[in-house]
């Protein structure tokens, strides 16, 4: 096992807050420096073109929206076993998910520990380049618990000078 | 009036594909496609900056990233007459060549195969005669040890209750024709394909920084002259050679063994149409001497020139309000007013109908590689000739499914080849002093320009119109929109619609034929489709994930 830490934001940042998760890493790595173990990474919606960032991570913090029935801005975190494995027969390879990418990877033999740190949605529909104004309040809540969990898994960072 | 079988979406999963077919005495009579959601990327891209268009366009989808991203910079380059230095031509041929590397594996394995090769037959396979098979026909055969192990790994997959990677309902179907051992091979060819795949996706990230979104882009070249290093450089080519290894030794024996079990899809699939490529990859200047060349096939074997000009979309049969079929540079967006209606005797989808001189034309690998055949581009004429040759067929066998799946196979050893000389003549120009790699411009008042460029899904298309330094209006026409568009003004079927058309289904309640032609193509189903809400006028999201 190799210790890598990969902070991977995913979504699409031209659909408003479905954008949050690369938000966040975009201001991750403006205000932070990390040792090189530690990657920060714009995932964006490449699905299945994530294969390989995700099997060469030991373990893997993915900055998510996450639709949990829950009101917009409520902070999620699921832990490996809580994320669902699932592939689904499909039309088209435009069509693979992160949990199926997840998935895949037990073709690889190394699905990376994985924690999903994910924010309940208001608007991921509107085309648009910003978040609402009730889930841009919580970036500053998902850099930290993001930083949190880096630490917990024995990564660092330190504030830019 | 036949039985109407309807797959929607046409894989069970939440999409944006809908397949209509019409069955009568055990084939499909008559075909429709229709987009159901849309994209909307085009209305945000008004009034911007032309250099920021291509960061917008690379975000609509999640595979088509880097094209979409190409297309929109020489689209640029052309509005403002710029002309990039070779090092930047080389390097997004490379990247380029890369993403169809990439992505004609990733198809053939895990999107296509499966319709061929039933995995849970591959299960009851004897791995001697499967390890014995592998040195008969495979470049790189495998002990029968291994193929336990493969058996072993496959029913902890089949066994976990959604079956892992391979959900499908149609295992065991009558129309799969493999062996349990070619079976059990090919499946575990599957298996091997996802490793190569993460590798192969890394070539991008190597001269474009760590991030898998291509970032070394620009309008006037490319901005990654620091990752120009001979470590860099020799980081990419191992991960090219292993690619080209795995293209020559696994994945081309593979299409010859499927094939050999189905050479019934050689009449099948078909399409009596034209056939449409722009061509790619210039090996001089701009647009010069491109490697996979264009042309246009108007009904018969002999090319003629593209003219952009000829190209229109109609919008009789999908949901816009009337208008005559435009030039994209004319395009607009006026989604029908009222109430949304899916009727297949009128309207049908969100998607437009491109025209080439008002016919319906296929795109992608099979039009590249008849274009590139009837021009004699000697490479792409040697290896039809050596697959046809292979498996006793003619010519008349490459206007079919099996002929779309083997095209695309052809052109991954083609484009794999020409890299290995792409990244000599960079390696020569580097040592030689020459590291320019962008060229300054300056921004025109006005200008009108277009990117063209084949894709591995077929001819892509950006227009950008630019007043006052910004972008006036934009449009793309893409690869599954030639494809899957609907009917037309004078009811000329969309390419896809054609092929199904005459398809044998041995089970309407299991039309996996259906798929197969479908699956053909490689839809991009998130590029290929724009939508408006038609009451609120608002844009909304096709979801790729």
């Amino acid at each position: 096992m190799n210790n890598n830490i990969t902070i991977l934001g995913v979504g699409n940042t031209i659909y408003s807050d479905d954008g949050v998760g690369i938000r966040v890493v975009e201001r991750l790595e403006k205000e932070y420096d990390f040792p090189d173990n530690v990657l920060v990474v714009d995932g964006g919606i490449l699905g299945i073109n994530l294969l390989g960032v995700i099997s060469n991570a030991g373990r893997l913090i993915v900055v998510d929206t996450v639709l949990n029935h829950g009101r917009p801005g409520d902070i999620h975190r699921l832990e490996h076993d809580q994320i669902p494995t699932r592939i689904l027969a499909k039309n088209s390879l435009h069509q693979v998910d992160l949990i199926e990418a997840l998935t895949l990877c037990q073709a690889l033999e190394h699905v990376p520990r994985t924690t999903v740190i994910g924010v309940e949605p208001r608007d991921l529909d509107t085309l648009s380049e910003e978040l609402t104004p009730e889930i841009a309040a919580k970036v500053d809540e998902l850099m930290e618990e993001t930083l949190e969990e880096l630490v917990r898994l024995g990564g660092s960072y330190t504030l830019k000078g | 009036m036949g039985k109407k079988i309807i797959i929607d979406p046409i894989t069970r999963i939440e999409g944006h594909l809908r397949i209509e077919v019409e069955i009568e005495n055990g084939r499909v009579k008559d075909a429709w496609t229709s987009g159901q959601m849309f994209r909307g990327i085009e209305m945000m891209l008004q009034g911007r900056d032309p250099r920021d268009a291509h960061h917008f366009v690379q975000r609509s989808c999640g595979v088509c990233t880097y094209i979409h991203a190409l297309s929109s910079v020489r689209a640029v380059e052309d509005a403002c007459k710029i002309e990039i230095p070779e090092n930047a031509r080389i390097i997004r041929n490379l990247l380029h060549g890369a993403q169809y590397q990439h992505d004609h594996i990733v198809h053939f394995y895990h999107l296509h195969a499966l319709d061929w090769v039933d995995i849970v037959s591959g299960l009851s396979a004897d791995p001697v005669k499967t390890a014995k098979l592998s040195e008969n026909v495979s470049g790189r055969p495998n002990s029968s040890d291994y193929f336990r192990e493969v058996q072993a790994k496959l029913s902890t997959f089949v066994n976990s209750g959604q079956l892992g990677p391979f959900n499908n309902a149609y295992w065991g179907h009558s129309a799969y024709k493999l062996s349990p051992e070619a079976n059990l091979m090919a499946s575990s060819h599957y298996l091997e394909a996802i490793k190569l795949q993460a590798k192969a996706a890394r070539m991008h990230a190597i001269f474009g920084g760590k991030n898998p979104h291509p970032q070394s882009l620009v309008v006037g070249g490319v901005t990654c002259a620091g990752d120009l290093t001979p470590e860099r450089i020799d980081e990419f080519t191992d991960i090219w050679k292993e690619t080209k290894a795995f293209v020559d030794e696994v994945y081309i024996p593979d299409i010859l063994a499927v094939a050999s079990f189905y050479k019934d899809w050689t009449a099948i699939g078909g399409n009596n149409t034209t056939y449409l490529s722009y061509g790619d990859f210039p090996q001089q200047g701009i647009n010069d001497d491109l490697l996979l060349p264009g042309g246009v096939l108007m009904g018969n074997l002999t090319p003629v020139p593209v003219d952009t000009e000829r190209i229109t979309e109609d919008v009789t049969r999908a949901w816009y309000e009337k208008g005559d079929a435009k030039h994209p540079f004319e395009g607009e967006t006026n989604p029908i007013k009222g109430e949304v209606t899916y009727n297949t005797d009128d309207k049908y989808t969100w998607m437009k109908a491109p025209r080439y001189d008002g016919k319906s034309s296929e795109v992608g690998p099979l039009a590249r590689n008849l274009v590139a055949y009837t021009s004699g581009q000697k490479e792409v004429k040697a290896l039809v000739d050596h697959v046809l040759k292979t498996l006793g067929l003619g010519i008349d066998a490459l206007f079919s499914t099996l002929g779309r799946t083997a095209a695309r196979g052809i052109e991954t050893v083609v484009v794999g080849n020409a890299m290995g000389e792409w990244i000599d003549t960079l390696k020569s120009n580097i040592a030689s002093g020459d590291k320019k790699t962008y060229q300054p411009w300056e921004m025109p008042d006005k200008g009108r320009g277009f990117g063209l460029n084949d894709v591995p899904r077929g001819a892509l298309g950006h227009w950008i119109d630019i007043e006052g330094g910004r972008i006036k209006n934009y449009q793309y026409v893409v690869p599954s929109t030639w494809n899957l568009g609907p009917s037309d003004g004078k009811n000329q079927k969309g390419p896809v619609e054609n092929s199904l058309i005459g398809t044998p289904i041995a089970d309407p309640k299991q039309p996996i034929e259906v798929l197969r032609t479908v699956h053909s193509y490689d839809p991009c189903i998130a590029c290929a489709v724009h939508v408006i809400d038609p009451h609120t006028n608002e844009t909304y999201k096709v979801r790729i994930i």
